[in-house]
């Protein structure tokens, strides 16, 4: 069991720098999930983790140890990879146990690992077969059991379930929450599905552009996201931003005049002269209410006559496009709201869930 | 077999057919017929004498036949395991790119590309006892040997001097054939393996090896093969070290000429090769 520390962690390879100064703690047993776009630098921290690359500058702590210079056989960590990368010449047994062999951990332990592990990701038929003749997903319950079986100190998955069909690797989430519950050890996870981030993480780091754009639990990125980029990444549908002006009285968005003073999640309250300042403004499509469903009530704020655009219906949910304020605006309302396009409709918001981000910097006001 | 497939089947037929014909002309037919000459007392005149199997009887009851599959074993021995080797130790020091390995892989091909007797000339001239670089080194620079000494004019020592000179040459293409094994292996077992707590000499038995298996069984194979019938070589170099085709050569063409022995002496031969050709398409090619 380790806690992790990164201090001011930078990667650079040869002129580009991916990772550009990285602080993060994780705590003893805590599941980690680091989460961003391509290209943000979530592999490569995962990887310096791992040893498998080497920071440019910055201290990596696991446990009590600086591992800066200790190579990625000694750091006792286990590693999920994204293509896997079982041993092709060894059977699913040999893969599964090849760390143990290394370990000089004695036979009858092993078998009695082998065991429990082939059990509880259903290998036991699997154990003498090659990895070229396995599937996608047994491959992928093969390198889950390489990592378990190590018992290590630390958990590393990068993207593991991306090359999973959606069935499977929604599966395979669970599979994984699971396993992380019960045996509780210090994980850190590289996705770049927020959906992963959301339902898996204790922590979710979101990374973007070689920074920490915010870390926290699903919920305060969720529900606080500290900039335009986390509120748009994290969520899906992702959150609708629209232009608008807010004044010592109100917020303007379009023609619609939302009072201020009950604006709930907003920091900043110093008085604004009369041209006003330009501002983002944030909603959530989740949190867009059917007017007829929803009585209006002193805290939410009644949007009256959007135009729809169009409907996407999804079952039980139902996406609504409306224009507002020159933007196209998504708003999720479910199947009680019998809607048709074209047709007017009046969404309520509950105005603590209004965001504000400042125009130029893009970070919440 | 669909339609498609049978006119597919009779163009391939066609195709090969030239090939076919060419082989057979100039490979099969003198197979034959060297196996059939085995079995006469063949004169220079061309009259020929059946004597059944007493070319073999006498073969094999000829000692300096012995000596020369003595002499061959240690050839093969020699050279297969030394060109595997500095080929796989070239290829490991040589697979990640630095500045310059295309020089250096050009100057590695250079013996395997060089025209064997312009080397071989190269190395006698090396070997000289009197003006040569080598008995300079060792006689007069490190003093390691007491006196100057005709390395390739000695039978005993010039079957060594044959052996380094085929692996100088050849291990090239041993080298050739690992690295372009080596360099298609994925990082990721490395790594994984590197996480599983092996170090560099574990990921090697255990990752690279595993993945050479196929070409490193094909490099020796090969150079069984090429080198059980490898003549001008160690003819050019050292006439005296008999191994099987030289003496083969011998007692065709020289000294009293017994054209009927050295028919049997190859079709011996070509029994050893077609085994190792049989091993190798089925146990190494899996054919």
């Amino acid at each position: 069991m380790a806690a992790i520390k990164l201090k001011n962690i930078v990667k650079s390879f040869g002129d580009t720098a991916v990772v550009k100064g990285i602080d993060l703690s994780i705590e003893d047993g805590e599941f980690v999930v680091l989460v961003g776009p391509s290209g943000c630098g979530k592999s490569t921290t995962l990887r310096m983790i791992a040893g498998l690359e080497q920071a440019t500058s910055g201290d990596i702590v696991i446990g009590e140890r600086v591992v800066n210079d200790i190579e990625p056989q000694h750091r006792n960590i286990a590693m999920v990879f994204q293509n896997y990368a079982l041993y092709p010449h060894k059977s699913v047994r040999e893969n599964i146990i090849f760390a143990l062999r290394r370990l000089k951990v004695d036979n009858a332990d092993i078998e009695r690992r082998l065991a429990e592990v082939s059990e509880m990701l259903q290998l036991e038929e699997l154990l003498d077969r090659k990895p070229a003749d396995l599937s996608g997903g047994q491959r992928q319950r093969v390198a889950m059991g390489r990592a378990i079986i190590r018992e290590a100190d630390l958990f590393l998955f990068d993207e593991p379930l991306s090359n999973l069909d959606s069935k499977l690797r929604s599966h395979m989430r669970t599979e994984i929450g699971k396993i992380h519950n019960k045996f509780g050890r210090t994980s850190v996870y590289v996705t770049h599905d927020q959906v992963e981030a959301m339902t898996l993480a204790d922590k979710v780091v979101v990374l973007h552009d070689g920074y920490i754009a915010q870390a926290g639990t699903p919920m305060e990125v969720y529900l606080n996201p500290a900039n335009v980029f986390v509120a748009q990444f994290i969520g899906s549908p992702s959150m609708n931003i629209i232009e608008g002006t807010l004044f010592n009285d109100y917020l303007l968005v379009d023609n619609y005049r939302l009072p201020r003073k009950q604006l709930s999640n907003v920091a900043l309250q110093t008085v604004i002269d009369q041209q006003g300042i330009p501002v983002k403004v944030g909603i959530r499509p989740d949190f867009f209410n059917d007017s007829r469903l929803f009585p209006e009530t002193d805290n939410t704020f009644n949007f009256t006559g959007l135009q729809i655009d169009l409907i996407e219906p999804m079952g039980f949910d139902k996406e609504v496009l409306f224009n507002l304020a020159g933007e196209a605006v998504k708003a999720r309302l479910d199947l009680r709201s019998e809607l048709q396009r074209d047709q007017q409709i009046d969404l309520v918001v509950e105005l603590s869930r209004v965001l504000l981000f400042d125009s130029e910097t893009d970070q919440r006001l | 077999m669909t339609p498609l497939e049978r006119a597919e089947a009779r163009f391939g037929w066609k195709l090969v057919a030239p090939t076919i014909a060419i082989l057979g002309l100039l490979i099969l037919y003198p197979l034959m017929y060297n196996v059939y000459l085995s079995f006469f007392d063949v004169q220079l005149n061309g009259s020929k004498t059946f004597v059944g199997i007493e070319n073999y009887i006498k073969l094999l009851s000829n000692s300096d036949y012995y000596s020369a599959i003595a002499t061959t074993s240690l050839y093969l021995l020699g050279t297969v395991v030394g060109t595997t080797l500095l080929g796989l130790a070239m290829a490991l020091l040589l697979r990640d790119p630095f500045m310059g390995r295309g020089l250096v892989n050009a100057a590695i091909m250079l013996p395997y590309v060089a025209p064997v007797i312009s080397v071989v000339f190269g190395w006698q001239f090396l070997f000289d006892p009197i003006s040569g670089v080598v008995n300079y080194l060792f006689v007069d620079l490190l003093g390691l040997w007491s006196e100057r000494s005709n390395l390739i004019g000695d039978p005993d020592s010039a079957l060594w001097v044959v052996v380094l000179f085929d692996i100088w040459k050849h291990a090239p293409i041993a080298y050739l054939l690992i690295l372009s094994k080596l360099v298609s292996i994925s990082r990721d077992q490395y790594e994984a393996a590197a996480i599983d707590g092996y170090g560099p000499i574990g990921r090697f038995f255990h990752v690279t090896l595993p993945e050479l298996y196929f070409v490193l069984a094909t490099v020796v194979l090969l150079r069984l093969i090429w080198n059980l019938n490898r003549f001008e070589d160690v003819y050019l170099l050292a006439p005296n070290v008999e191994t099987l085709p030289i003496f083969t050569y011998y007692q065709a063409f020289t000294g009293v000429i017994d054209q009927g022995l050295a028919a049997a002496t190859s079709v011996i031969q070509l029994g050893v090769l077609s085994i190792f050709i049989w091993f190798y398409i089925k146990k190494i090619m899996k054919w």
